[in-house]
């Protein structure tokens, strides 16, 4: 075999299989019987649909916003493209937690958002904050997502359907969003899967109470907490189960055209 | 897998997730209620606390778990909770020097014991603090600059004269009080020198050596304060003696903790306990 061949495929199966032995060695500290009993609880119960009830609003939230964002950013040239262009990776790149302390700093101590939290939408350890927790996260990630998704439609399609008599906005929906499809739902899968993990800024944000903020991440953080090291591992089961899940089921759905 | 599939099972995960919803957007209730703001470690005596006060009393206690000093940095930013019980008394000290708790109000709730811990059935046959000096033994430590339960096991070592001996087994030095514990069931190190509750959480796994009674230099203790941030100071502190009283002293048994002070003195008559004023 040629030595680029053997190269990369050395790195590829090692980083399988180091996937699947660390994800592996945390069943290591379960047991069915402890996994069965973690699903079967209330508490378990409660965060798992907790966790997917917010982490898909967020998601919609985030996509709404980063597809436009995105399109604008990928198809359009403005003065200062490329500043708005770093500031939208910053929470990229900066700890969740950081990103969790300053959304608590905004809504406790400066005006606006000490109006918004007490007369708008209660955001600081209560519910809406581990969607805005999960929000602020995953929206800058969907439109780093999806900015190569449109860069890579060419525009020339775009411009024939305007010749042929659309609109803008029409040629936008008939065109330009159909090509970019496969692309999309990758997005929106890798951003949903992104949302149901998120841990550390919902815990800043929206605190860590049983039975109310606690969303999967939260609650095996409060186990790790107790010691209780059997359903911590159980927990990481679940999400890893809800993960391989959604993504083979997009897989499989959108197998043709699929980015993911 | 057919695409109608996909759609039925999606839909399903969607509407199981609407239909729940109830179950956590239901209102607060409109009675009284207090915001505790707790080290997690002894989150589950809190927990079945708060039940049983709600019971007795009819307020709600809502707890906000984490670790002490996340939990403290909450405080505060956000300016609110009524009560503070970080896992270690040190932290009500930071929490009084940033004007978050009156200290006056610090109450003692529970005792603890320093103890030496090992993996359960003693495989390395470990008897007393002198074992520990044996070479080629690993033994892990809270850190002693930033965790109370390294700061005893330091002390505890110093005053016994073996620090020297053992420092050089020592492989880690962890960074908080329960990934101290933690390193007895996955097997990182040998040997800890831990709280006497170690054991208590977890059972399965871990094995308590007492120390002998007389060779013990310190009680630790986990204690806590009404915060400066409470409306309702009076019920703040009611909830707090309610935690150190006959009522929960069943709680704190039940999960290995010596709710008074002569229970945890049977392991250690001479000991110190320090205040904090």
């Amino acid at each position: 075999m040629k030595p680029l061949r053997v190269i990369a495929f050395s790195c590829l199966i090692f980083l399988s299989l180091f996937i699947v032995t660390i994800i592996a060695s945390s069943s290591l500290f379960t047991s069915p019987s402890a996994l069965a009993s973690a699903i079967l609880s209330d508490e378990i119960i409660f965060a798992i649909s907790l966790t997917l009830f917010t982490a898909t609003i967020s998601t919609a939230g985030a996509l709404a916003l980063a597809i436009p964002a995105a399109y604008a950013l990928a198809q359009a040239n403005f003065p200062g493209k490329s500043i708005v262009d770093t500031f939208i990776d910053i929470p990229i790149a900066l700890p969740p937690v950081a990103l969790g302390t300053a959304l608590l700093i905004f809504f406790t101590n400066t005006p606006l958002g000490v109006f918004i939290n007490n007369s708008v939408i209660k955001f600081v350890f209560e519910l809406p904050g581990i969607i805005l927790a999960q929000f602020t996260v995953v929206s800058v990630l969907a439109v780093r997502l999806l900015k190569p998704v449109f860069e890579s439609i060419d525009p020339r399609y775009v411009m024939i359907a305007r010749t042929l008599g659309d609109s803008e906005l029409r040629a936008f929906f008939r065109v330009t969003l159909p090509l970019a499809k496969g692309g999309l739902l990758g997005a929106a899968v890798l951003t949903w899967a992104r949302a149901l993990g998120e841990f550390g800024a919902t815990v800043t944000l929206a605190g860590a109470t049983r039975f109310k903020t606690e969303t999967l991440s939260i609650a095996m953080f409060l186990s790790l907490a107790v010691a209780d090291l059997e359903k911590a591992m159980a927990i990481i089961l679940i999400l890893l189960a809800l993960t391989v899940a959604t993504l083979l089921v997009t897989r499989r759905l959108f197998y043709r055209r699929s980015m993911i | 897998m057919r695409p109608r599939t996909v759609i039925v099972l999606l839909a399903g995960v969607i509407i199981g997730a609407l239909v729940t919803t109830p179950l956590y957007l239901t209102p607060a209730s409109p009675s009284k209620s207090i915001t505790v703001f707790a080290g997690a470690a002894a989150a589950p005596v809190y927990s079945e606390a708060a039940e049983l006060f709600k019971n007795k009393y009819g307020v709600k206690v809502e707890l906000r778990l984490g670790g002490s000093g996340s939990v403290l940095s909450a405080m505060k930013i956000a300016k609110t909770g009524d009560l503070y019980i970080p896992g270690s008394p040190e932290y009500l000290l930071e929490a009084a020097k940033s004007n978050i708790i009156d200290i006056s109000s610090v109450k003692k709730l529970t005792y603890l014991v320093p103890a030496i811990i090992v993996q359960k059935g003693n495989p390395h046959n470990i008897r007393s603090l002198e074992d520990l000096t044996r070479p080629g033994l690993r033994v892990g430590i809270a850190d002693p600059s930033s965790v109370c339960v390294g700061l005893y096991a330091k002390e505890l070592l110093e005053k016994n004269g073996l620090w020297e001996s053992v420092k050089s087994n020592i492989v880690v030095n962890a960074q908080s009080c329960e990934a101290t514990a933690a390193l007895i069931p996955t097997g990182a190190v040998d040997v800890i020198i831990g709280w006497h509750v170690f054991e208590d959480w977890y059972p399965d796994k871990a094995e308590r050596i007492w120390v002998e009674p007389s060779k013990v230099p310190k009680i630790g203790y986990i204690a806590g304060a009404v915060s400066v941030f409470a409306e309702d100071k009076a019920l703040a502190g009611k909830f707090l003696d309610f935690l150190a009283s006959e009522d929960v002293a069943e709680i704190w048994a039940k999960y290995g903790y010596y709710a008074s002070e002569q229970e945890a003195r049977q392991h250690a008559p001479n000991a110190a306990i320090e205040d904090l004023t």
